[in-house]
């Protein structure tokens, strides 16, 4: 695979990767608080666990969305000889990175619902 | 109290709550009111997780039969009539936008049910529940100046405060559940679990366990009260007396029978040299609804025939069957335990 196709497909599933990353942070960091009670400590005034998990689906949350951007605007500047492939990969990853936009916000939902260690 | 008072639903959202169970009923053909019915909800709790039910449960039978009578229309209409199944905008619209729409409903529904049931209230009644092979060991704490006792297979409640059940087992994984009151929740040995409801109209329930245990799984049930305060009051304070004085010679007789068959050594009845602390607490049995866990009411008769044969009823149950009583002997005994109310 040349450079520029491992760019395309790493952009393409930036959004998953994302999704994957924000998943075991907040699973990994939550566990890991509420089991060692360190949950009452504060970030800002806002508990640890809650802290956590709004910054890593913002974080995650950003990603997707460049990945979302960057595709929209590869696919936007394709002219009518582009290659199949180029076509795919572009409009894939603008799909793939948009479910991903709705899947990460579900994933932090929780926080802005329950209690940190329910 | 009888069992008319539990038919009577919430004040809240009654009529709303009787239509939708009466559909629920209809589909179901079966009895759904009654002492034990996840579907006649007696508490904010079970009412949560009533409509959480209701609602996944006919929306998930209307996106199935949408969805395949989309199918089927796909497989048997004429090619011309089916061509925009499978365009861009179906897909968009069907495949993407429905289900976002839909999971973004229910997802914040889901947890807000789960935020709002079983929350621990300042001020709940604290009730110690121990599961064992078959039956339940009910403990209530001493608090505010009320002493500490033990009861069996029944669980008494006021009527409209808080309640909390904190729950172990003895032997193997039990799981309490109240389906009039609220949620499941289990009984793991080692480990305690804690589960918070409130009865809301006074009545009498069934609680059951939820977790294959044994084989008497399936007869291992027990009675819930919900109580107006003062006769709560009433019951808790009757409960924290040691036992009634035999005051008929028969009755003494019993308690003799009693003493000689050594059921003591597994039986405690508080005010006698009974202190064996194995099996249910005797001391107020005349005063429970049923016997055995939820087997039979509770009577001289049945009584007697659990003595003489708790083997054949409950076949491996941890009492054996004392089968060489006389008829006498028998009347006596049971006569005994019936007046320790
Ligand atoms: C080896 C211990 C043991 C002995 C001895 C024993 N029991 Fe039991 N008994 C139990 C256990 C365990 C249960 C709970 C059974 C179940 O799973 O429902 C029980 C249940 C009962 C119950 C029903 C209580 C309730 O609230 O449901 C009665 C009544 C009773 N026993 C009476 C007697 C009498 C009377 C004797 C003596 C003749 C006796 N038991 C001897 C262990 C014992
Ligand atoms: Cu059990």
């Amino acid at each position: 695979m040349s450079g520029r196709r491992t760019g395309q497909v790493l952009l393409m599933l930036a959004g998953l990767i994302a999704w994957a990353v924000q998943f075991t942070v907040i699973y990994g960091v939550t566990s890991t608080l509420c089991g060692r009670e360190w949950a009452d400590v504060t970030l800002l005034g806002v508990g640890i666990v809650h802290a956590v998990v709004a910054l890593a689906t913002l974080a995650a949350l950003i990603v997707a969305a460049l990945s979302f951007l960057g595709s929209w605007r590869i696919h936007g500047g394709l002219g009518e000889t582009a290659a199949a492939p180029d076509r795919f990969i572009s409009q894939a990853g603008i799909l793939i990175s948009g479910l991903s936009l709705v899947v990460i916000l579900w994933q932090g939902i929780p926080a802005f619902i329950l209690p940190a260690c329910a | 109290m009888d069992l008319k008072t539990t038919r009577q639903g919430l004040p809240w959202r009654r009529t709303v709550t009787t239509r939708a169970a009466a559909f629920a009923c209809a589909l179901s053909l079966a009895g759904c009111s009654g002492v034990q019915s996840a579907l006649d909800p007696a508490g904010g709790d079970a009412l949560r997780i009533y409509w959480l039910t209701l609602i996944m449960t006919l929306g998930g039978t209307l996106i199935f039969l949408l969805v395949t009578g989309v199918l089927l229309y796909a497989i048997f209409a004429p090619p011309e009539r089916r061509a925009w199944l499978g365009g861009r905008r179906t897909i968009v619209v069907g495949g993407l936008a429905f289900p976002i729409v839909v999971l973004s409903g229910l997802l914040p529904y889901g947890l807000i049910v789960m935020r709002d049931t079983d929350v621990p209230m300042p001020g709940a009644l604290q009730v110690e529940v121990i599961g064992e092979q078959y039956w339940w060991r009910v403990k209530y704490p001493e608090e505010g100046g009320k002493s500490e006792f033990s009861t069996a297979n029944e669980l008494i409640v006021p009527v409209g405060s808080p309640v909390t059940v904190t729950v172990t087992s003895a032997d193997v994984i039990h799981s309490f559940w109240i389906p009039n009151l609220g949620g499941k929740i289990d009984m793991i040995p080692g480990r305690i679990n804690r589960l918070s409801f409130t009865a809301e109209r006074p009545g009498i329930y069934r609680g059951v366990c939820a977790e294959f245990c044994g084989d008497q799984h399936a007869r291992m049930a027990f009675d819930v009260v919900a109580l107006e305060r003062t006769a709560f009051e009433a019951w808790r304070a009757a409960q924290e007396k040691p036992a009634r004085e035999p005051d008929l010679p028969f009755l003494s007789r019993g308690r003799a029978l009693f003493r000689a068959a050594g059921c003591g050594s597994c039986h405690v009845v508080r005010g006698t040299e009974a202190d064996g602390a194995f099996g249910p607490d005797l001391t107020h049995v005349g005063s429970r609804r049923t016997i055995g866990a939820g087997q039979f009411p509770n009577n001289i008769g049945t009584l007697a025939g659990w003595i003489a044969n708790t083997q054949h009823i409950k076949p491996g149950v941890r009492m054996p069957s004392y089968g060489s009583f006389t008829g006498e002997e028998l009347r006596s005994l049971a006569a005994y335990l019936e007046s320790l109310k």
